[in-house]
């Protein structure tokens, strides 16, 4: 197979991947802390394409949410996302991507098992850590909170964070069982 | 799949997507290179005062206008609760400048203009081996492959209720992925097929 129209396929269905994990209702987690499945995303498209596919991936997606799209959770998008207090965890998407597949791509992947641990450490520095470090960034930078208050904030949503590393790691488990010659991390 | 465009014409239609973005840029600069409370009202202001021109045109943006309101009081909010008055006046301004001109051009400029704009700012990538031009059938992909996996989605939660009677929630997720992965093979090879690359 070619692999530049193999690379276009699949940035393209990342990126929808992502845009429909907006559409799918968010999960308020007993806090009231809402879970929306975008992050998942990310983490995914690290795990499943590898580091430069899924930076490009993400980089797509959010060139579409500039263009005017609604496609962030919620049915938000345009330009103004981007100048919002949470936009450092927009800007840690394609980023945090790369890094999980990066990770993914240096950790052992044979077997379903291995592949499975290999995604859970890549989409937790990848999609959990780097995200919300661009995250407070944002937060200290657009709302001017200090460094301590938002890590305060982002520590929030680490839980959920976590279950959706757990859901990566088991979705990775499942497609290496039924898509044994898949290429995890590129 | 719609776009947050709004086909109810004004001034700002006119106006070229390149400008609208240019302006937009040395906006969002120039707002956080100042800390001074008089530039940054008046900047607000004038965005204000420039969003509410585009008339009916914004009722589209309620959706974002209300997001954006709950993230200047809960920010407002905060600097008051930590006694910091002015700087929490000064990121609410900001916020707003930079926001509403935001939504201004988004309401206000087709999606297609926009992508154009990428493009020949992506032009001078095409010495290190991008082609911008893959942009548009990306895009186009993308949307369209949004919109047949969420249909997937909802008929794969629904043949789950009808096994289980609960809603599938994270269980689809895995045969969700390898579908997806299945179809990216087959549209890989159409795409070759079609371009011959």
């Amino acid at each position: 197979m070619n692999t530049s129209s193999l690379s276009i396929a699949l940035v393209s269905l990342f990126a929808a991947l992502i845009a429909v994990f907006g559409l799918i209702p968010k999960i308020d987690l007993p806090l009231g802390v809402p879970i929306t499945l975008q992050t998942l995303g990310v983490m995914l498209a690290g795990c499943m394409l590898g580091p430069k596919r899924a930076l490009q991936a993400l980089l797509l997606f959010l060139a579409a949410v500039a263009i005017g799209l609604p496609l962030l959770s919620g049915g938000r998008g345009g330009i103004g996302v981007f100048f919002a207090p949470a936009s450092g965890y927009l800007m840690g998407w394609p980023v945090g991507a790369f890094v999980a597949g990066w990770v993914m791509h240096m950790l052992p992947r044979a077997t379903p098992r291995s592949a499975a641990i290999s995604a859970f450490v890549a989409s937790t520095l990848g999609g959990l850590l780097v995200v919300h470090m661009f995250g407070v960034i944002g937060l200290v930078n657009i709302a001017n909170l200090t460094w301590e208050q938002a890590i305060m904030g982002t520590l929030v949503f680490v839980p959920g964070d976590l279950i959706k590393c757990a859901l990566c790691a088991t979705v990775v488990h499942t497609v290496a069982r039924g898509l044994p010659d898949w290429r995890f991390g590129g | 799949m719609g776009s947050l465009y709004s086909d109810d014409p004004t001034w700002l239609h006119a106006v070229p997507a390149g400008f609208k973005l240019a302006f937009l840029a040395l906006l969002g600069t120039g707002v956080f290179l100042t800390s001074g409370l008089i530039a940054l009202s008046a900047s607000a202001a004038f965005c204000l005062l420039a969003f509410l021109s585009l008339g009916r045109a914004v009722t589209r943006a309620k959706p974002l206008l209300t997001g954006l309101v709950f993230a200047s009081g809960l920010i407002g909010l905060f600097h008051i609760y930590m006694q910091q008055p002015v700087v929490g006046a000064i990121s609410v301004l900001r916020l707003l400048s930079t926001t509403l001109m935001g939504i201004a051009l988004t309401l206000t400029t087709r999606h297609t203009d926009l992508l154009n704009v990428f493009e020949w700012l992506l032009a001078p990538l095409r010495l290190v081996g991008v082609h911008p031009e893959r942009l548009s059938l990306q895009v186009a992909l993308m949307l369209r492959f949004t919109e047949h996996f969420f249909v997937l989605w909802r008929r794969l939660d629904d043949a789950h209720r009808l096994r289980t009677g609960k809603a599938g929630g994270f269980k689809i997720l895995a045969p969700l992925t390898i579908q997806m992965l299945v179809a990216a093979r087959r549209v890989a090879d159409t795409l070759h097929v079609r371009f011959r690359r």
